[in-house]
């Protein structure tokens, strides 16, 4: 009899520190909202409807999460419209942003790679083709499906070789002869020539992208690959490739063995005299003391000097918000891109290469100044990455690159591993 | 009286049941369904009834088939090593040590560690760290990153899965031990037995409930494992250590085959629940009591 009274008076204890959270939580939550109430009856003026739906905004470059946090800021500030930012640590923001979607729980707003993830989710996506400032995104730059526009470009990011200019002169390397020269002249020194990392997109992925770009009909021949009509292993492109990927095994470290940290790490320091990266990596060099100059030139592939530029994220609306949510999604792009303050973050806070007419950046980081040099001189290639099937890198691609890398098979055998893994991604 | 009890029971039972049913049998009895469709997971794209098609497909799957066989082989050798060594740090931990309840402790707490952060610990350890312990000490035949090779990549995971495992395992096979009254090793004792006999003949055929307990916990956590692999080698060095449910993961969250990876599920489960079902029942046979 007594235990039990004991047991129940443990159970209402428990009830009622459940009870003290739970208001808790809601005391917490309640001065929050009266502050942006607040705001809003400070800002007389400004537009009432937007005012009524508040948004998520949902996306994956976690570089900019706490710049975009104080964007928003300024955003209530400016025009009382309240939006959330929501980011993700992990590798898995597709995969959130799919589930929530899936639930008709998705964000007003998120981002998309261009490419494979826009025609997955065509059916979830707004037009935004009657944005103000639609027609002057840069052309080619913006994510397009069925003829609207349903994808504003983040920026444009590039990828090759970023090197040390003390260490490697571009035009020492400008050919496969010459490439695996300097790498066996690197070693002989003391020096790794060139690096990869374990990732599955530093490892494989990006590397892959060259000798489908620098062909002339990247997305013609990628059709055919993905039906079977042409194989790897009988395109020169691809034979190319394949030495150069033996040159690397055979004269660098493995990269299975080394990490992104350390790949960038042993760049700044001087142990590497170059890495297959892209702008996006300058900000891994800011805690090193780098005591040289860095460039960015084009994989060799086939005589090639230009980089690899595309667009890499874009931002698109869910087209199954409700009206009220849509427009203010919309709204918020347009101030970003548009606006004095929106500007001043894409292209200052965000370190973002501008891509819409109007915006300028004068800050730029040496490897985004390299990107949008070669912009500017056309010296470009696209991005096949953005077109491989869905999945392929991680599932398929790698485990070729780690039998490559641990194995002496040959640059043929490796060609036909390739093309076994195609043809596995499209269910042959 | 029974009437109160009734309604206490419903009052009890009722927010367990409800979950248990919200999140356990109605995924899964959905997920039977999905198991007959070709999709990609998302509402508003197209499913297309297929039939058996998925299940058709399993069998001529290679890299499916074969990471089974390697789970089926993961499996064994980890239970075999868990429990001998999971027994003998409990027939440790039983004895008059001093440092018993430290032993304990200390064997217990990888168990506290998520499985996650369990593989990154031991990617460093197996991976870097063994590879400056074979260049520093000149054994790099031993001493290399196991994780880059496909066989020693297997037993990284055996490894640190029965490091993880054998201290929780212990734990059931000392409430065991305990459990065996004092007399019945004294009248042995009094016989004549010696350590290996008392072990064999006694406190085995008694803590036969224990082995039940702990081989079942322990076949279905390794047949299941999924952190451990993700973290520690990723499936790789070439698929070489994809295990069941990591080839399930990959099918649907990476290639976005979500009713294929579905069927794949329900085969998961019947695989997973065939072998339990027969080790309990099996074990359970062997159970004695004391009268």
């Amino acid at each position: 009899m007594k235990s039990s009274k004991l047991v129940l008076s443990k159970i209402a204890s428990m009830l009622l520190g459940g009870c003290m959270i739970l208001s808790g939580c809601s005391g917490a939550a309640s001065p929050n909202a009266s502050e942006n109430s607040a705001a809003a009856a400070a800002q007389p003026d400004a537009p009432k409807v937007e005012a009524t739906a508040k948004i998520v905004v949902f996306q994956s470059k976690v570089e900019i999460i706490d710049q975009l946090e104080a964007a928003a800021k300024d955003y209530l500030s400016e025009t009382g419209a309240e939006v959330e930012v929501r980011g993700t640590t992990g590798d898995d923001y597709f995969q959130q942003l799919k589930t929530g979607l899936a639930n008709n729980q998705g964000p007003a707003v998120f981002s998309l790679a261009p490419g494979s993830e826009v025609a997955q989710l065509e059916n979830y996506l707004a037009d935004l083709s009657d944005l103000p400032f639609a027609s002057d995104i840069a052309a080619g730059m913006a994510a397009v499906s069925g003829g609207k526009v349903v994808g504003i470009p983040y920026t444009v990011e590039g990828f090759g070789i970023v090197y040390n200019k003390s260490l490697l002169d571009p035009s020492s390397a400008a050919s496969l002869e010459t490439f695996t020269k300097m790498l066996q002249d690197q070693r002989a020194a003391g020096i790794n020539g060139f690096g990869l990392s374990q990732e599955s997109y530093f490892l494989i992925g990006h590397i892959l992208n060259h000798p489908f770009a620098v062909m002339d009909d990247m997305e013609g021949y990628m059709d055919k690959l993905n039906k079977g009509e042409v194989k790897m292993a009988e395109t020169p492109e691809f034979q190319e490739f394949a030495k150069f990927y033996e040159a690397i095994r055979d004269n660098s470290y493995n990269p299975l063995e080394v990490n992104y940290d350390k790949e960038c790490g042993d760049f700044a320091t001087g142990k590497t005299a170059s890495i297959h990266q892209g702008n996006w990596s300058y900000g891994m060099f800011k805690d090193y003391d780098v005591a040289f100059e860095m460039g960015l030139m084009g994989f060799p592939i086939a005589g090639n000097e230009k980089i690899a530029v595309s667009v890499p994220t874009v931002w698109c609306v869910n087209g199954q918000a409700s009206d009220a949510e849509a427009k203010a999604g919309k709204d918020f792009i347009t101030w970003l891109y548009t606006s004095q303050t929106g500007k001043r973050y894409v292209t200052e806070e965000f370190g973002f290469i501008p891509i819409v007419k109007g915006m300028e950046s004068s800050s730029l980081d040496p490897l985004s100044a390299e990107v949008s040099r070669y912009a500017a001189e056309g010296k470009t290639i696209g991005w096949a990455t953005n077109l491989y099937p869905a999945g392929i890198v991680d599932v398929y691609l790698v485990p070729a690159a780690q039998k490559f890398f641990t194995t002496s098979m040959s640059a043929d055998e490796f060609l036909i591993e390739l093309d076994a893994a195609w043809a596995a991604a499209n269910g042959r | 009286m029974r009437k109160t009890s009734a309604g206490w029971y419903m009052l009890f039972v009722f927010p367990l049941f409800f979950i248990f049913s919200t999140v356990v049998l109605a995924p899964f009895f959905m997920g039977i369904i999905y198991s007959f469709v070709s999709w990609d997971g998302l509402p508003l794209n197209p499913k297309t009834f297929t039939g058996f098609d998925n299940y058709l497909k399993m069998l001529s799957d290679a890299r499916f088939v074969s990471s089974s066989l390697r789970t089926a082989y993961f499996t064994l050798i980890s239970i075999v090593a868990i429990n001998v060594l999971a027994l003998a740090f409990a027939l440790v931990a039983t004895t008059s040590l001093k440092a018993r309840n430290v032993a304990r402790t200390m064997l217990f707490m990888p168990y506290l560690i998520g499985g996650l952060i369990l593989g990154y610990i031991w990617k460093f350890i197996l991976g870097d760290a063994f590879k400056a312990l074979g260049e520093a000490t000149g054994l790099s035949s031993i001493f290399f990153n196991w994780l880059i090779d496909p066989n020693f990549a297997v037993f990284a995971l055996v490894v640190v899965t029965t490091w993880q495992m054998a201290g929780y395992v212990m734990i059931i096979y000392i409430t065991g031990i305990q459990g065996i009254p004092e007399e019945v090793i004294e009248a042995a004792e009094v016989d004549g037995a010696g350590f290996w006999t008392k072990l064999i003949r006694i406190k085995f055929p008694l803590i036969m409930q224990s082995f039940t307990i702990c081989l079942f916990l322990s076949i279905s956590s390794c047949f299941k494992i999924f952190d451990v692999n993700l973290s520690l080698t990723g499936g790789g060095p070439y698929n070489s250590t994809e295990m069941f449910a990591m080839n399930i993961y990959n099918e649907i969250f990476s290639l976005n085959n979500y009713g294929y990876g579905q069927s794949k599920a329900i085969a998961f489960f019947l695989a997973a629940a065939c072998l339990t079902l027969a080790q309990v029942v099996i074990t359970k046979k062997k159970e004695v009591e004391i009268q």
